[in-house]
């Protein structure tokens, strides 16, 4: 058969043509919106009119047979109309409020995981791993699916003081808002990469490789037309490898993970926040990653136990203090918490004042 | 179709939580290609290892962004995976969907790939995970002539994003799905071949909120936002003391405490007011904004390569945002032009303004210093002063001897 | 200067960096304009339409993306050889 003729610089379809009637008519006329169940929203219009919402969890990696799936429950329930949101949930677009228990009752009998509306933990944020990226060193769907699976009262049911936004990087590019969530899982690499000297000098461009250096840890070895790297400077970050592929920083039993926590993106009450390190590393252990696990549950259980209502676990543990947060959790502190990169001078404390 | 023993991915298909191995054996069955993949994940789960080759050069005759090219080193244990490209379909604003367009999507999808997506990518896009180099030109040409475009990689505009924004939700303070449309639309040369440094990453987010994370990972964070007062409901505000405590929850935790509740009414002092968005998530049927709406551009944020993560700075304090877009475009277009001329290959736009700093950036694209862009003043005495600034400085002072007023 | 004309030293100024250093689109736009006298616009233009018809392509590699002569598996895999 032959195909149809390409087209380009066509842009995404307009949205409007997507959006349920009752979305086009109330368009920018939103009144407010409660909050039903865990999994279950109204949202009211100026005008009277309603819609609801019932949010699914998905594993962000789907088969096109459950992208049909969702497909089929949205043509049964809401004339075909639905939305994902910014973390990978899947939200059913109901006009009709008759509707809702029912699709609610066939999640149910479907085993779908429904909630992840309100102060729980939501989808997770996560990046590729071993699935489908050359620079991971764990996988994030594995951990996803572990931290989940253990957390998923969380997005089912229990509530906490606020929203917790999870995120998983493999690796320390953090593609998604990694550095920015609640209690993140970075993957680390901890040994210096090696080089195929034979390889540097027909695949790499030497000054580019030297630049991409951001301790200044490579310089020039010009016996082998290559590069080496200082072991006193090198912090593992990958980006040699990234723009050279002979430099290789795989190492399967030294890469692993570290937590990092108390990050936030939105601006309520305090300004945004970069998650810090709190554990450095935790060895891979696919596929289940038990400690790392346990070490999120353990946080997770801390926070819920301390926290205000309403306070972010960045915003609980700058109202307690880090040495406070480190007590409570008995996280141990060690060197790799203190920044040695570039803001140990605004990292540092400089007063007495602090906690026992 | 082979046959692949899995016993660590078998573990993830247990538990509550919607297990990945599942789609992916679930694809699996019908497509080889995914098959592979699941028999090669099974790989890296037993050596700890990921075996992917870094991308290749691969994509669609005359762009340079949309697929990325990826290949497995086990090729040959792995077929399916030798070629197991990348293909990002830009979703439309607010990932609104019919199921008849996602039906269409996934039978194109079934006809010339693995069957695998992700719905959706870290970007926005939808992501299409799986398909070989010959695959990519029908491909193209099936979603292309259904209205569907691809999305952008490398260095190029990334695909924009944006929130619900008036699609569904009371807070949003500009139109967020409309301005990410047009501005997708205006920048498709940008989005499609790439000529910048590197990505560049535009996202709008409709109030403080900022349920895209516009601050913490776009270039571009376009966070809309008002002047006027916040609106208040006495009855509505009465309803909600019957459940919360107005005091602790809300007034106590206003970051600017411009708020006062007597037991009765809730005042709020609103020139103090800092616009955080707190009070009104909380007690949404109770309190509104109003007056002119707009947005406060931000830039600069990204992930922490190269030398650490950047939050995005505020750089135009308030525009209007409204259609057709005429200023915001311009302001990019300055933007770029300025980054464009002063970046090194891989350098991101805030990185860029750290290294040239941020009065060549200002001065460049004609936005003034303000208070409302810094958190505090500079603390060295290490000053930049040009001739001309010592001269306004001087004009100034010869006004005052004339006037007899000083004017700092 | 001919639109053809200016394809050729387009090409040969991307053939003469093959091997050396990887071009963005701005490197040959403003390489090219400065050598030839010409404005960025023209180069860009003529450099578009030949990208378009696969007589150079993008690339990408070492995390950035550049401008090539298209290898000759590319052109084979996009119908423009035999």
């Amino acid at each position: 058969m032959a195909l149809p003729q390409r087209k380009t610089d066509i842009g995404p379809p307009h949205y409007k043509q997507f959006l349920p009637p009752v979305i086009q008519k109330n368009y920018g006329d939103w009144k407010y919106h409660e909050v039903l169940t865990p999994g279950s929203m109204v949202h009211v219009a100026e005008s009277g009119d309603k819609l609801w919402t019932v949010r699914m969890a998905s594993p962000r990696i789907l088969s096109t047979d459950t992208i049909r799936e969702i497909c089929a429950l949205a043509e049964k329930y809401c004339d075909g109309y639905l939305r994902f949101t910014s973390r990978n949930n899947v939200e059913f677009l109901v006009s009709d409020e008759k509707k809702v228990a029912p699709l609610m009752k066939e999640l149910k009998d479907q085993k779908r995981t429904v909630g992840g509306i309100g102060p729980m933990i939501s989808n997770v944020v996560h990046t590729q791993g071993w699935v489908h990226c050359h620079s991971a060193c764990t996988d994030a769907s594995g951990l996803v699916k572990s931290m989940m699976d253990e957390l998923h009262d969380y997005f089912t049911t229990k509530e906490l003081p606020n929203k917790v936004r999870l995120a998983v990087a493999c690796c320390v590019n953090m593609c998604g808002a990694v550095h920015c969530s609640d209690i993140a899982i970075v993957a680390v690499h901890t040994k210096m990469p090696e080089i195929n000297h034979d390889n540097f000098k027909n695949m790499c461009e030497m000054p580019t490789v030297i630049g991409a250096c951001p301790t200044r840890a490579i310089s020039p070895d010009p016996a082998k037309k290559s590069v080496k790297i200082n072991p006193d400077k090198c912090m593992y970050c990958g980006n040699c490898f990234t723009v050279c592929p002979p430099i290789s920083i795989k190492n399967p039993e030294r890469d692993g993970v570290a937590i990092v926590v108390g990050g936030k993106v939105s601006s309520l009450r305090s300004n945004p926040k970069f998650s810090k390190l709190v554990i450095p590393y935790i060895s891979n252990e696919p596929p289940r990653w038990p400690k790392v696990v346990a070490a999120v549950k353990h946080i997770v259980d801390v926070y819920a136990k301390n926290a205000k209502k309403h306070e972010r676990v960045g915003e609980w543990i700058e109202r307690i203090g880090w040495e406070r947060f480190f007590s409570l959790t008995g996280i141990d502190f060690t060197f790799q918490s203190i920044d040695d990169f570039t803001f140990m001078r605004d990292t540092m404390r400089t007063a007495s004042t602090f906690k026992w | 179709m082979k046959k692949y023993n899995t016993p660590l991915l078998d573990d993830l298909e247990k538990g509550p939580w919607p297990s990945f191995v599942t789609e992916m054996k679930k694809a699996g069955k019908k497509n080889e290609m995914a098959n592979d993949a699941v028999g090669h994940l099974e790989k890296c789960y037993s050596t700890k290892k990921g075996y992917w080759k870094h991308g290749g050069i691969v994509g669609v005759l005359g762009y340079g962004g949309g697929v990325i090219g990826r290949y497995s080193e086990l090729g040959e244990e792995f077929p399916g995976v030798a070629h197991f490209h990348t293909v990002r379909l830009n979703q439309p604003s607010g990932w609104f969907y019919t199921s008849k367009v996602l039906r269409e999507i996934c039978d194109i999808w079934d006809k010339y790939g693995s069957g695998l997506t992700n719905v959706h990518g870290s970007t926005g896009d939808l992501v299409l995970l799986g398909c070989r180099t010959e695959a990519l030109e029908p491909l193209f040409a099936e979603y292309s002539s259904r209205g569907w475009d691809l999305g952008g990689s490398g260095s190029d505009m990334r695909t924009p994003s944006c929130c619900v924004g008036p699609g569904r939700c009371e807070w949003a303070n500009y139109n967020t799905l409309e301005a990410c449309y047009q501005i997708t639309q205006e920048f498709q040369d940008e989005l499609h071949r790439p000529m910048f440094a590197y990505k560049s990453k535009i996202k709008f987010a409709g109030c403080a909120c900022d349920c895209v994370a516009s601050a913490a990972r776009a270039d571009f964070s376009v966070i809309g936002t008002w002047k006027g007062d916040i609106k208040i409901d006495q009855k509505e505000v009465k309803n909600y003391a019957n459940k919360m405590d107005i005091n602790a929850e809300i007034v106590d935790m206003c970051p600017t405490k411009c708020m006062s509740y007597n037991g009765k009414e809730l005042k709020i002092n609103n020139s103090e007011c800092n616009r955080c968005m707190h009070c009104i998530t909380r007690m949404t049927k109770a309190l509104r904004p109003s007056g002119e709406r707009g947005v406060t551009i931000c830039m600069g944020s990204k992930a922490p390569i190269v030398v650490g993560s950047l939050l995005s700075w505020v750089i135009v304090p308030f525009m209007k945002m409204e259609p057709p877009y005429t200023e915001f475009k311009a302001f990019v277009r300055k933007c770029w032009e300025w980054w464009d001329d002063n970046a090194k290959p891989r350098e991101r736009i805030g990185e860029v303004i750290e290294a040239k700093g941020m009065r060549s950036f200002l001065e460049a694209i004609g936005v003034p210093p303000q208070p409302q862009q810094i958190r505090e003043p500079r603390k060295d005495p290490f000053i930049f002063y040009t001739d001309e600034d010592i001269a306004r400085f001087k004009a100034k002072e010869a006004e005052e001897k004339k006037t007899g007023k000083y004017k700092f | 200067m001919d639109i053809n004309e200016l394809k050729d030293k387009i090409y040969a100024f991307v053939e003469a960096a093959k091997g050396k250093k990887k071009l963005k689109e701005k490197d040959i736009i403003k390489g090219v304009s400065a050598e030839q006298g010409l404005t960025p616009e023209e180069v860009k233009k003529a450099m578009r339409e030949m990208i378009d018809v696969g007589k150079l392509m993008y690339s990408y590699g070492g995390g950035a993306s550049s401008v090539e002569i298209p290898s000759e598996e590319y052109l084979r895999e996009k119908g423009l050889i035999k």
